[in-house]
């Protein structure tokens, strides 16, 4: 039995015309760090709050089939019972301060707070994950006042900190500089290491190529594709239905129309591998 | 925007460590003894020998001062203005202002209500420059109110500036694209209406993101909650407390008794 195990859930906010998801089955293994791409609009959010149980223990509307975490479904449990197994950080990093604390230390302790961790272990938990997300001297500011990227770190290290098996991240590098992007994916991924099951819908291809284990391709609500980076990252059928994909596989498939990239070696995703494609390809 | 949305300053003093109940103690029995005590320089005498030397001890004097300086006297000297001249008390008259007959009673009794009102504010502010708000909430949670009840405090106190901003932007916007934010008053108020509702959908929206945020970190979870601080509860606070309660029933019997 896979820990997560989605089983044909297809859903409808109240004001919508037609589902948002349609019967999306998906498995996911323990430690598993699987990334879910789509044009705006897919439902790559909705899947998110569909596995962190606000669909639809919050955001009412018509709800079919199961989400499953670690034995438990998500449609038997309540949502503050769901969100101590699955945490999720949401798309916008701005509104998801508690608005109730005065430092960051303070704000990340919140959820620690809120669900009866003691004293001591609050401490070094929440030093500990400002220490792996790099905030360690963003302590003693007030939430409000950082900026953009910051504020996505913050909100990141707050559900990290609540230590939940099923890691469920919502674009969580978007405010962030490349350089931080870099640390964020890393540290996810160490976290994948260590057993925490990570699911992150992300626009950034080369990143999702060198560090999640599988992707799934999103496109009006329903499963296009579903494979490895390397599979899914560079099929044809991304650029028609409209996905953004990686420069470097774009240049690579224009050099093979052009004969300057060799039919047998697979398209790449990141820089080293077009390096290592053009490296190989004999010039005509 | 402001780095600090609270009043309170960080320092070490025994006035710091005191239990915030403590302190709401004794601003309660300050006040109650400034308002009630018959004699008439009892209030001079509360700012002279209890709250001047506290805001010394508490190692908030200047900021103190500045506070009173700034806010308090002020706003007391304009009750005290008004309750000199307005007041149609006593026969003694000192001066004629045009109509107005200031008489020795009036000053006298608009001087002593001052003194009251000034005690009262002053009290409060150094109880907020030596408390911080989550410290008291913690404690206050801890002994019992509500969680979503200091939640609701604490944020609201931190958001007036947040809607502060949001109010500029939008009128940056929307001035940007041709509004009339600025002449004639009549002009100006129409020109309003336009920000009611992106102010208003924008805090909705805002509102419900929050609320699943907040979901997201167990704020509705039904295990027990902790605490990040340890708000300090000694011996000495709980007899502190004794004894300012004995002061305030003190003052409330003296004042029924004469009356
Ligand atoms: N609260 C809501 N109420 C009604 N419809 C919604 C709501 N949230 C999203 N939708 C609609 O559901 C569809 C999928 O939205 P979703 O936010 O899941 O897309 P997404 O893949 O996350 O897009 P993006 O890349 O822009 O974040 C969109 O058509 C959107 O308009
Ligand atoms: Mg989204």
């Amino acid at each position: 039995m896979a820990f997560v195990n989605l089983q044909n859930v297809t859903y409808q906010y109240p004001l919508t015309k037609s589902p948002v998801l349609q019967d999306i089955t998906l498995q996911i293994e323990e430690g598993e760090f699987v990334a879910i791409i789509g044009p705006n609009g897919a439902g790559k959010s909705t899947l998110c709050y569909a596995l962190g149980g606000f669909v639809p223990h919050f955001f009412k509307g018509e709800f079919s089939g199961m989400v499953e975490v670690a034995g438990k479904k998500s449609s038997d449990a309540t949502l503050d019972e769901w969100v101590l197994t699955v945490g999720l950080a949401f798309q916008n990093p701005f509104n998801q301060i508690s608005g109730a604390k005065y430092t960051v230390f303070e704000e990340i302790a919140f959820g620690l707070e809120n669900t009866g961790v003691p004293r001591e272990e609050m401490k070094s938990r929440v030093e500990q994950a400002m220490a792996q997300t790099g905030i360690t001297d963003l302590s003693d500011r007030s939430p409000y006042t950082l900026s953009g990227g910051q504020q996505q770190r913050v909100a990141l290290t707050s559900i990290l900190v609540m230590q939940p098996r099923l890691l469920v991240l919502d674009e969580p590098t978007s405010q962030l500089d490349p350089i931080g992007t870099r640390e964020v994916f890393g540290v996810i991924r160490a976290m994948a290491e260590r057993g925490m099951t990570v699911v992150m819908a992300e626009h950034k291809m080369e990143w999702i190529a060198q560090f999640a284990d599988r992707v799934i391709a999103l496109k009006d609500g329903a499963t296009l594709l579903e494979g490895t980076p390397q599979e899914v990252l560079t099929s044809d059928l991304l650029t028609e239905n409209g996905f953004g994909i990686s420069r470097y596989t774009s240049v690579a498939r224009e050099a093979r129309r052009r004969k300057r990239w060799r039919a047998d070696v697979p398209l790449p995703v990141t820089l080293d591998q077009a390096a290592e494609g053009f490296a190989f390809t004999p010039p005509s | 925007m402001h780095e600090r949305l609270s009043f309170h300053i960080k320092r070490d003093s025994a006035l710091h460590r005191l239990n915030p109940l403590t302190k709401i103690f004794l601003v309660l029995a300050l006040i109650l003894v400034a308002f009630l005590n018959p004699w008439y320089w009892t209030p001079h005498l509360l700012v002279l020998i209890a709250i001047t030397p506290l805001s010394l001890l508490a190692r908030v004097g200047a900021e103190y001062f500045r506070a009173a300086a700034r806010l308090i006297l002020p706003a007391v000297g304009f009750l005290f203005l008004m309750q000199a001249f307005f007041q149609p008390v006593g026969e003694e008259i000192l001066f004629q202002f045009y109509f107005l007959d200031v008489t020795r009673e009036s000053l006298m009794f608009a001087f002593s209500n001052a003194m009251r009102i000034f005690v009262m504010v002053s009290a409060f502010t150094l109880f907020l420059l030596t408390t911080h708000p989550s410290e008291l909430m913690s404690d206050l949670t801890r002994r019992g109110l509500p969680g979503q009840f200091s939640y609701v405090i604490i944020s609201t106190l931190q958001i007036l500036p947040q809607i502060q901003a949001r109010a500029q932007t939008t009128i940056a916007a929307q001035r940007s694209r041709g509004l009339e934010t600025e002449g004639h008053f009549i002009k100006r108020a129409g020109s309003l209406i336009p920000l009611v509702g992106p102010l208003v959908l924008g805090s909705l929206v805002e509102v419900e993101e929050r609320a699943i945020a907040i979901e997201a970190r167990g704020f509705t979870s039904k295990s027990l909650k902790t605490s990040l601080h340890d708000i300090p509860d000694s011996s000495i606070d709980k007899a502190l407390r004794w004894a300012l309660a004995v002061i305030a029933i003190l003052s409330i019997t003296l004042k029924l008794w004469l009356s």
